[in-house]
C-alpha cells in the first residue's frame, strides 16, 4: 500500500477568493470564524495577521483588512470535488474534513489518496505527483503532500519538512525501513492526537516518536491510553488503518463564488470557462458525457436564475462548450449583481465508442458539422425557434403535417418500419396557419383583388363522428395578379376560406 | 555573355512563377474570360429546368453564392421553382434551412416534390440583428445545402447583403433570397438576380443580374398542369 496525503491548509480562504483573478492578491484579506482569524492570504501575512489572533489584533496590525465570514459548507463541497477529481488517478480515495475551531481541533482539510495502483499508468511517481501539484495550482489550491504506508504515517510525514523535501525529488516510493527512519525521526508533536496528550508526552521528555516506540507498548497503554496505542499500531503499519471510502456521485456540480458581486455578463466568461474545463476533466477521465449543462446565477437575496445549454452529441471540447455558454450569456440581461455561479450536470452517460464526436485526425464530418450548428443556433435563439416538419396521417389538411424536434434531422438513418405517403393530389407548398377568411360579394370571391375559381371541388369530411365536424370543398383558384391559392368552403357555414398558397 | 543575353535569361526563368500567379488569379470564380467561356467549370447546381439551366452560366443554381428572387406576391410558383433542386440537396443528404418563411412549409406538397423532410430545418429569429446572425452561421458552417431567407419589413443594408454573399462562398451554400421588385433598382452583391412575375398560366422569370454571364433574358417557365387545369365550373 502506498498513501497519498494532500492537505489544504489554505483552504477556508481560497473557496472564498478562488473565483477571483490573479490581481486580487493585492489586498488583505483574513477568514473570520467566531471572532478569530483562521486563516489570512499572503498580504495580510505579510502584515503580521495570522491563525489565531482575535479580529480586534488583527485590524489593528492591518487596517484595510477584509474580513470575510468562513463558510464550511462551501469548504466541504471543495473537498468533495477535490476528492472527484482525485478520484480520476485512483479508485481508493478518502477525504477528511478540516476540524472546526471551536472544538479546538486545527488539523487541515486533506485528501487520501492510494497510489499503489495507478504509478504505471501515470508515468512513475514523480510525474504523477508533478501532475497532482500542477492541476492543484490550476484550480489555484496550495497543498502540500506526504506519503507513507498507511493514511496516518502518509498525514504525520506530510508535516515533516525532511520528507517533504525528499518528496521533490524522489523518483522510485521508498522502502518500509526509510519509512521506519522517519517515523523514528519525527518530533512528537506532529502525532494526530490532542494537546492533552502531547503536553504529556514532553512532560515525560518524549520529544521524538523514536522515544516513544522504544517504550514497551502496555507501559504506553497504560499511561496514554488504549486508543493512543491503536494508533501508534496504525502508524507502525502493524495494524489495519481503515480510512471510509469515497464514491463519486453520479452527477457533475462546481460552484464559484465571487466576493464583490458581478454585474456584468461578460465578466462572467472567465470564472465560467473555469468550471467548464474543470467539468471537461472530469467528463473525460471517467469516461462520461453529459447533454445539457445547467447554469446557475445566484444573486443572493434576490433569488437566483437558471439556464441550459444543450449539446446534442457528446463533446469533450471546453472551447466549443464555453462558445456556447457565451451565447446563451449574451441573451441574458443581469438585473441584480452575481454572488456565485454554478455548473451541473445531472445525467452523465457513459460514452460509447463511436459517439464520440472527434475522429483521430480532428476533421469536422458533416454530421459533425450540423450538430455544430443546431447547437450554436438552440443556443443563441432558443429551443423554441427550431422546427422540422413532418408528415402525419390526417384527412384534415391542417392535421396532415407536425412540427417535429429537430432532433429527428440528426438521424441521417432512414426510420424503419411504416413510412408515411403524402397524399396524391396537388396541395399547396405554403400552409396558412389558420385559414384566412375570404370576402364574397355577388358569388364572387375576393382576395387582393378577385379570385376564380380553377378546379374543384375535392370534398373533405372528417371528423364529423365527433364534436366539431369539418366539411369542406376545396378549389384551386387563381388570383387577378396570377397566384394561384387553395381555398375552401365551409360546408356547414357557406362561408369561404383562403388556407393555402401554390408558391 | 552579354548583358542583354542575360536580362533575356533572367525574364525567362521568372516566367513560369510569374504564368503560375496569373492562372491563378484566373481562376478565380469572379473573373470571366471570354475566350475561356467554353472551358469555364459548369459547377452549378441544376435548377430541374433545362430552360433556365441554359441562361445561367454555371449550367444550373451558382452554388457558393446568394441567388436574389424578387417575388411581390406569393402563389406565382416562386418555391416550385426551386423544389427539384432542394429535393435533390435533401437526398444527397445536405440539410436546407429556411429562415423564416412566411407561411407554413406544408410537409405534404414537399415530400411529394421529393424532399427528404427530415433534412429540412425552419428557424424562426426574432429581430432582424439574430435573423441576420441565423443566416450567416448556417450560411458558413457548411453542412446547408440550400438556404432560404426572406427579407423582413426592414431591407438589410448592403454590407450585411455583402457578408451573407461571403458566407455562402466560405461554407459553399445555395442562398435563395426573397426580396421584393421594389429592390430591384437597389444595387446588391448577389450573383444572380431574377425578377419573377407571373403572365397567365406561367412564371414570368427575368434575369437582371448574372455575374460572368449575359443578363437582361426573358423566360417562361409552365407551372404543373395539374394547378392550371381548368375544370367546368359548377356555380
Amino acid at each position: 500500500m502506498l498513501w497519498l496525503c494532500i492537505q489544504f491548509p489554505k483552504l477556508p480562504l481560497e473557496v472564498l477568493t478562488r473565483a477571483q483573478r490573479g490581481g486580487a492578491e493585492s489586498h488583505a484579506q483574513a477568514v473570520v470564524e467566531q471572532q478569530l482569524i483562521v486563516d489570512a492570504n499572503q498580504t495580510a501575512a505579510e502584515r503580521g495577521v495570522e491563525t489565531g489572533l482575535t479580529i480586534a489584533t488583527a485590524c489593528a496590525l492591518c487596517a484595510n483588512l477584509q474580513l470575510l465570514q468562513r463558510d464550511s459548507q462551501r469548504e466541504d463541497q471543495q473537498l468533495q470535488q477535490l476528492a472527484q477529481w482525485g478520484y480520476s488517478f485512483t479508485p481508493v480515495v478518502s477525504p477528511q474534513a478540516a476540524g472546526s475551531v471551536d472544538a479546538g481541533d486545527d488539523h487541515f482539510a486533506c485528501l487520501y489518496l492510494e497510489l499503489s495502483g495507478c504509478l504505471k499508468a501515470s508515468g512513475g511517481l514523480q510525474p504523477l505527483l508533478q501532475q497532482l501539484k500542477r492541476e492543484l495550482r490550476q484550480m489555484r489550491i496550495s497543498c502540500f503532500m506526504g506519503l507513507g504506508h498507511s493514511p496516518s504515517a502518509a498525514r504525520m510525514l506530510s508535516q515533516l519538512p525532511e520528507h517533504r523535501q525528499w518528496l521533490r525529488e524522489t523518483q522510485a516510493p521508498p522502502s518500509p525501513q526509510q519509512w521506519r527512519q522517519w517515523i523514528s525521526f519525527s518530533p512528537s508533536k506532529l502525532l494526530d492526537c490532542d494537546n492533552k496528550t502531547i503536553a504529556k508526552l514532553y512532560a515525560c521528555g518524549i520529544k521524538r516518536v523514536s522515544q516513544l516506540l522504544a517504550i514497551p507498548l502496555s507501559e504506553v497503554g497504560s499511561r496514554f491510553g488504549r486508543n493512543f496505542v491503536d494508533y501508534l499500531a496504525r502508524l507502525n503499519g502493524t495494524r489495519h488503518d481503515p480510512v471510509p471510502s469515497y464514491q463519486p456521485p453520479p452527477e457533475f456540480h462546481s460552484e464559484l463564488f465571487f466576493p464583490s458581486p458581478l454585474d456584468n455578463s461578460e465578466q462572467l466568461l472567465f470564472p465560467a470557462g473555469r468550471l467548464v474545463r474543470e467539468l471537461c476533466q472530469q467528463l473525460q477521465r471517467r469516461q462520461l458525457y453529459s447533454h445539457q449543462l445547467r447554469w446557475k446565477l445566484d444573486f443572493g437575496q434576490q433569488g437566483c436564475k437558471v439556464f441550459s445549454v444543450e449539446v446534442s452529441r457528446p463533446l469533450l471540447d471546453a472551447q466549443r462548450l464555453i462558445a456556447l455558454t457565451k451565447l446563451q450569456l449574451e441573451r441574458i440581461k443581469l438585473e441584480q449583481p452575481i454572488q456565485a455561479l454554478s455548473l451541473t450536470c445531472d445525467q452523465l452517460l457513459p460514452m460509447e465508442q463511436d459517439k464520440l464526436d472527434d475522429d483521430l485526425f480532428g476533421k469536422d464530418t458533416q454530421v459533425q458539422r450540423s450538430h455544430q450548428l443546431l447547437d450554436k443556433l438552440k443556443a443563441r435563439l432558443g429551443h423554441e425557434a427550431l422546427s422540422g416538419v413532418t408528415l402525419k396521417e390526417s384527412y384534415l389538411p391542417e392535421q396532415a403535417w407536425q412540427s417535429a424536434d429537430t432532433l429527428v434531422l440528426q438521424s441521417n438513418r432512414r426510420k424503419k418500419g411504416h413510412q408515411l405517403q403524402p397524399i396524391n393530389a396537388p396541395r399547396p407548398t405554403w400552409l396558412l396557419s389558420r385559414p384566412d377568411k375570404l370576402h364574397s360579394r355577388e358569388h364572387k370571391l375576393f382576395y387582393r383583388g378577385e379570385i376564380k375559381l380553377l378546379q374543384g371541388p375535392e370534398r373533405i369530411d372528417g371528423y364529423w363522428w365527433q364534436h366539431g365536424r369539418h366539411g369542406r370543398d376545396y378549389y384551386i383558384a387563381r388570383g387577378e395578379e396570377g397566384g394561384l391559392y387553395w381555398v375552401f368552403q365551409d360546408l356547414t357555414s357557406e362561408d369561404w376560406y383562403l388556407h393555402g398558397v401554390y408558391a | 555573355m552579354s548583358n542583354a543575353e542575360n536580362l533575356l535569361q533572367n525574364n525567362q526563368l521568372a516566367d513560369p512563377s510569374k504564368q503560375q500567379r496569373l492562372s491563378q488569379l484566373l481562376a478565380r470564380p469572379d473573373i470571366w474570360q471570354a475566350a475561356n467561356e467554353h472551358k469555364r467549370q459548369r459547377g452549378g447546381i441544376a435548377s430541374g429546368f433545362s430552360s433556365l439551366d441554359a441562361l445561367l452560366t454555371g449550367r444550373g443554381w451558382p452554388r457558393g453564392a446568394t441567388t436574389e428572387l424578387l417575388v411581390n406576391q406569393s402563389g406565382i410558383g416562386e418555391i416550385s421553382l426551386l423544389l427539384p433542386a432542394l429535393a435533390e440537396l435533401t437526398q444527397r443528404e445536405q440539410m436546407v434551412v429556411l429562415v423564416n418563411p412566411p407561411f407554413i412549409p406544408y410537409a405534404p406538397a414537399l415530400a411529394s416534390a421529393g424532399v427528404q423532410l427530415e433534412k429540412l430545418l425552419i428557424i424562426h429569429p426574432r429581430g432582424q440583428k439574430d435573423e441576420l446572425w441565423a443566416t450567416e452561421q448556417a450560411l458558413q458552417s457548411g453542412c446547408c445545402g440550400a438556404l432560404l431567407s426572406w427579407q423582413g419589413r426592414q431591407a438589410p443594408v448592403d454590407k450585411d447583403l455583402r457578408r451573407l454573399q461571403l458566407a455562402a462562398r466560405e461554407g459553399d451554400c445555395l442562398h435563395f433570397h426573397f426580396r421584393p421588385q421594389s429592390c430591384a433598382a437597389s444595387p446588391s452583391p448577389a450573383s444572380l438576380r431574377l425578377q419573377l412575375g407571373s403572365d397567365g398560366d406561367q412564371l414570368a422569370v427575368q434575369l437582371l443580374k448574372q455575374l460572368g454571364g449575359q443578363s437582361g433574358q426573358r423566360l417562361h417557365l409552365a407551372r404543373s398542369a395539374d394547378l392550371v387545369r381548368r375544370d367546368q365550373p359548377l356555380h
